[in-house]
């Protein structure tokens, strides 16, 4: 105690900070040699369990993974992408996409189209997978069954271009006057509401999907809860769904096209959200296929793998909210927003995920038009920085709102890294070039999908995704009536241009009305369009035949293969 | 044996006098914790820390908030000399109809500078194609290898240019490009160009953010330092510094502010309840342990809600709370045993004969005995208070954007652990130290403050 008490000053200073620094390193030894040790575990467990393979030679098997759970799988209620994709494998419409995303005949063997309607001749040996066969009545209860308003259908309205489907989802009209019937059997008649140039394209999308009336019935309700509540008429069928686990497809013997199907089983082993983990079991080849992102890309690129690009068609956007009790409704204040807007900044140095392209307009690139592209023919127009009039355009909204300051907005916005990322971006941009303060609301999905409707929101991260392959699936997204226009955006003048591109049989007509709804967005600030998504993503050489698409089933396995290279 | 063996001593004043000065309690302690070179040493890291929370904004200038977007995810050894350039929406080229027959894209070069701000490629046509793939790569690739990320698509033979803007970081890249046909399949003949990105920043960008003065004071070409970021940047190019100097002050805000609260209603509580004792006693500390028993972070969820604290607006005073109202058990029930302790010491016996009344009792003679142990559960308090707070943050239930606090930094951090790895490591390495600090200092504050330690006794 007494050496202690006279060694009080600085030299004990010193030599217990270098105590410290000891206790640091060792500390830091430690975990480094932990690090070492767990990372020789995990390689060499990587390599004993190799059996369970993303490709399966021996059972003709490719393993994936599913990103989330699907809710449940009924046609007629099915709104998500992943329920899409399973449901595409399973299931086939009238009409079906093919290996060049061309429409090809599904259960319709042939079919004779005119103005207002159509008649469609379905092929005698289509069987659902417990051997009925598939018929006319099918379709037809299907379809009645999604504009039941019981039903709670979110996509009823794709089926609106059908004689009366509207009234029927609207509870106003009897479902027996549904503009659709079946003749004898195998054929089904189609009468349409009005001139309807994009019908065809509509059937091949799940909603338009049949389903089996009496085993529908049978299952009392339950019917798409359980694999063992399904029946499947396309090339393939679940055998095996453990909620929230996995989920497993079999090749449908009774599939009328079955010398199609290559695989013999596909196999959703696994369901992850998290990336990181998704990637670690594609490097451990546990998994077929895997998508990349901002922050784990550096790795596929070191570890030489090959890396593929995809477009998945959907548009990502600001919506601002136009009621008119929200400070958003004011123009000025949306204008000035739009003169700081700069998407290229945002998809190169913020999101900086290859695949993204910056947005321009509602109607992505891939679109057709009357020849070409659509914005080949029609560019659009374009948001060009300007920060002084935006200032200007500021000082004006501040003017007629007579306030000195704006209230902070809300910016509603997903709870995730990249929404994230792109929230504290806007937070920042508007504080620096317009001094407006933002309060970020993270919310899941379904919350936020709750809030979008009540409205309570100044500007809303959101995106949409083509249901068909045509403009209309994007262009009557901002009409007044559109359930999804989430913003209660209304212009008269937009209306009028959707109105004429639904109806109007002229191409070029439908897309001069598309080019000036673009243009009127624009021009009236009803969005902020940020990018168009892309991904990319790493996947096994050896399953062939994959087909990838922006527009109906993505990624496309019925058509897929396994190679059997030198390496297999 | 002689007379003088039987001398009688004298009495003089030559007998060795020990004596020490009077040190009090505190002093005692004060000692016995400067001779505990870790408790001691820990004290320095948390003044540290304290100065470099609330001092550090006053000497580091930077806005935590700022983003440079020509810096993100930039490392502390970044580069600081950037090439001033202006960005120009550029047209690309377009060649004349390819000859020859020719299978890979020949005399792939780049066009003008290549920097963070663009890179931009031409090459030659190849025939029969319809239009060309762009990948980059960031190790070279050895012949038969994937190109690298596919970082574009040119349609047409004739098109032969791709500007590259994405996230662009200075270091070496290999372009490849490589015709397609018309069914989108790759032509098997690549051409592969080895570039060397300089940083860059544009003239708009150098005059906003404040590194040159106008734009007329530097001509493109010219080269210019870029303010220091010694702890490098963050993914949206914010200055992790500053940051972590913020994180500092919610964290320590936090860290100090909760159990300085709640350990003295735990005293208030604790020396009532032993005081007083009997059935009242127990009342209390049963409400204790039903407190004890209440999770947290429904509470603080409560809370937020009870506060009105909306969506995008900071948790940190429905966590500071429910912290108090929810922690102050712990230090309530080791006052309470103090004090059941003390009251049964002859010194208080004594007071309470000689008529002292109950609060100067409690006052002057409980509360005092018990201080070492409030500070020990004080110190020990501190760093489980930090990391509640870095964990809520973490989840994203503590502060909101753009506030950064160490939990929220880490959070950020981890998701880019492997390519940037100081977002991690730095506030990581501020909590780890902080609360090791905080913890060390209690141990020595224990050591030190027990009574039965105290020297010479």
């Amino acid at each position: 105690m007494a050496d202690a008490i006279q060694g009080t000053t600085a030299p004990v200073n010193v030599s217990s900070a270098w105590q410290l620094t000891k206790y640091g390193l060792i500390g830091l030894l430690f975990f480094i040699l932990l690090l070492a040790a767990l990372g020789w575990i995990t390689s060499n467990s990587a390599a004993s369990t190799r059996s369970s393979q993303a490709v399966d030679f021996a059972t003709n098997t490719v393993t994936l993974a599913l990103s989330t759970e699907p809710p449940q799988l009924d046609s007629t209620r099915a709104t998500d992408m992943v329920s899409g994709m399973l449901l595409g494998h399973t299931m086939e419409g009238l009409l079906r996409y093919g290996p060049n995303n061309e429409l090809i005949p599904g259960m319709a063997e042939s079919w004779d189209i005119h103005e207002n309607g159509g008649t469609f001749h379905l092929r005698q040996d289509a069987l659902w997978s417990n051997g009925s066969p598939v018929t006319a009545h099918d379709f037809v209860f299907a379809w009645k069954t999604a504009l039941d308003p019981d039903t709670g259908s979110q996509y009823a309205f794709i089926l609106f271009p059908i004689k009366n489907a509207r009234g029927i989802s609207e509870g106003e009209m009897d479902p027996e006057t549904l503009g659709t019937k079946a003749i004898d059997d195998f054929t089904l008649e189609v009468e349409l509401e009005q001139p309807t140039a994009y019908f065809l394209k509509l059937l091949a999308f799940p909603t338009y999907y049949p389903i089996n009336e009496s085993f529908y019935l049978s299952t009392d309700g339950g019917y798409g809860s359980e694999a063992e509540n399904l029946i499947y008429n396309g090339p393939f069928k679940i055998v095996k769904w453990v909620h929230d686990a996995s989920l497993r497809l079999e090749k449908n013997e009774v599939y009328w096209n079955r010398d199609a199907t290559k695989l013999d089983a596909i196999d959703y082993a696994y369901i992850l959200s998290d990336a990181n983990a998704t990637l670690n079991l594609f490097a451990t080849n546990k998994i077929a296929l895997a998508g990349l992102n901002s922050e784990n890309l550096e790795r596929a690129l070191k570890n030489r793998w090959r890396i593929k690009q995809h477009n998945d068609g959907s548009v990502f956007f600001l919506e601002i909210n136009h009621r008119p009790d929200r400070i958003t409704a004011n123009y000025n204040l949306r204008r000035a927003l739009q003169l700081v807007h700069n998407p290229s900044e945002l998809v190169y140095k913020v999101l900086k995920l290859p695949g993204n392209l910056p947005g321009e307009s509602i109607f992505p690139v891939w679109l057709n038009g009357v020849d070409g592209l659509f914005r080949d023919e029609y560019p659009g127009p374009k948001y060009i920085v300007n920060e002084e009039k935006a200032r200007e355009h500021l000082a004006m909204a501040l003017e007629e709102l007579g306030v000195d300051e704006l209230p902070p907005l809300v910016l509603l916005a997903g709870d995730n890294p990249v929404s994230n990322k792109q929230s504290e971006y806007y937070q920042r941009l508007w504080k620096e070039k317009l001094g407006i303060e933002v309060k970020i609301d993270k919310q899941i999905f379904k919350l936020r999908l709750e809030k979008m409707t009540t409205g309570e929101f100044d500007i809303v991260a959101a995106g949409w995704g083509p249901d068909y392959h045509d403009v209309m699936t994007f262009g009557d997204l901002f009409a007044s009536w559109n359930l999804n226009n989430r913003g209660r955006y209304a212009n008269e003048e937009v209306d009028r241009h959707v109105a004429i591109a639904q109806s109007s049989s002229d191409p070029v007509e439908r897309m001069e009305a598309m080019d000036r709804v673009q243009q009127l967005l624009h021009d009236d600030v009803a969005i902020l369009i940020q990018y168009e998504r892309g991904s990319v993503y790493v996947s096994d050489d050896r399953v062939k035949g994959v087909t990838r698409r922006a527009v109906g089933l993505d990624p496309d396995y019925t058509r897929a293969y396994i190679a059997r290279d030198s390496e297999g | 044996m002689s007379d003088l063996s039987f001398k009688p001593i004298s009495l003089a004043a030559d007998v060795e006098e020990r004596s020490r000065p009077s040190l009090s309690y505190w002093q005692d302690a004060w000692i016995r914790l400067r001779a505990n070179k870790r408790a001691f040493a820990s004290l320095f890291v948390i003044i540290g820390m304290l100065v470099f929370a609330c001092a550090g904004p006053l000497v580091w200038h930077i806005d935590p908030d700022a983003q440079d977007l020509d810096q993100t995810s930039k490392p502390p050894w970044g580069d600081r000399n950037a090439l001033v350039q202006s960005y120009e929406p550029w047209a690309g080229v377009t060649s004349a109809e390819p000859q020859g027959n020719n299978l890979s894209p020949e005399s792939l070069e780049v066009v003008g500078d290549a920097t963070t701000t663009f890179v931009r490629l031409v090459w030659d046509p190849v025939p029969n194609s319809n239009g060309y793939r762009i990948y980059r790569q960031i190790v070279e690739p050895r012949v038969g290898d994937p190109l690298g990320l596919p970082i574009g698509d040119t349609k047409g033979a004739t098109s032969v240019s791709f500007e590259d803007r994405l996230d662009i970081k200075p270091k070496s890249y290999w372009y490849s490009v490589v015709a397609v046909n018309e069914q989108g399949e790759e032509f098997p003949e690549a051409a592969t160009l080895k570039v060397d990105v300089a940083f860059s920043t544009t003239i708009a960008n150098a005059v906003e953010r404040g590194y040159i003065e106008d734009e007329n004071s530097v001509a493109i070409g010219d080269t210019i330092k870029v303010p220091l970021h010694p702890l490098g940047t963050d993914y949206l190019g914010r200055d992790m510094l500053s940051r972590l100097m913020e994180g500092a002050r919610i964290s320590l805000f936090i860290g100090i502010v909760a159990p300085f609260l709640f350990v003295i209603a735990g005293v208030i509580y604790g020396s009532f309840a032993g005081f007083i004792g009997g059935n009242f006693d127990h009342v209390l500390m049963r409400f204790a342990d039903f407190v004890i028993a209440l999770p947290f972070l429904l509470f603080m969820i409560l809370f937020k809600l009870l506060f009105g604290i909306g969506p995008g607006e900071s948790g940190i005073l429905p966590m500071l709370v429910a912290l108090v109202v929810l922690s102050w058990p712990g230090a309530a029930r080791l006052v309470r045993g103090e004090i059941l302790q003390i009251r049964e010491e002859g010194y208080v016996e004594a007071s309470r004969l000689l008529g002292t009344k109950t609060p100067r009792l409690i006052l002057r003679h409980m509360i005092p005995n018990t201080m070492g142990v409030v500070l020990v559960t004080f110190t020990f308090a501190v760093p489980s208070a930090i990391f509640t707070e870095a964990f809520l943050s973490f989840i994203g239930m503590g502060v909101t954007a753009p506030t950064a606090s160490w939990g929220s930094m880490c959070n950020d951090g981890i998701k880019t652990m492997e390519t940037t790895p100081h977002e991690l490591i730095f506030p990581a390495l501020f909590i780890s130290i902080t609360v090791l600090a905080f913890n060390f200092l209690g141990d020595g504050l224990r050591d030190a403050l027990d009574a039965r330690m105290r020297y010479g006794e």
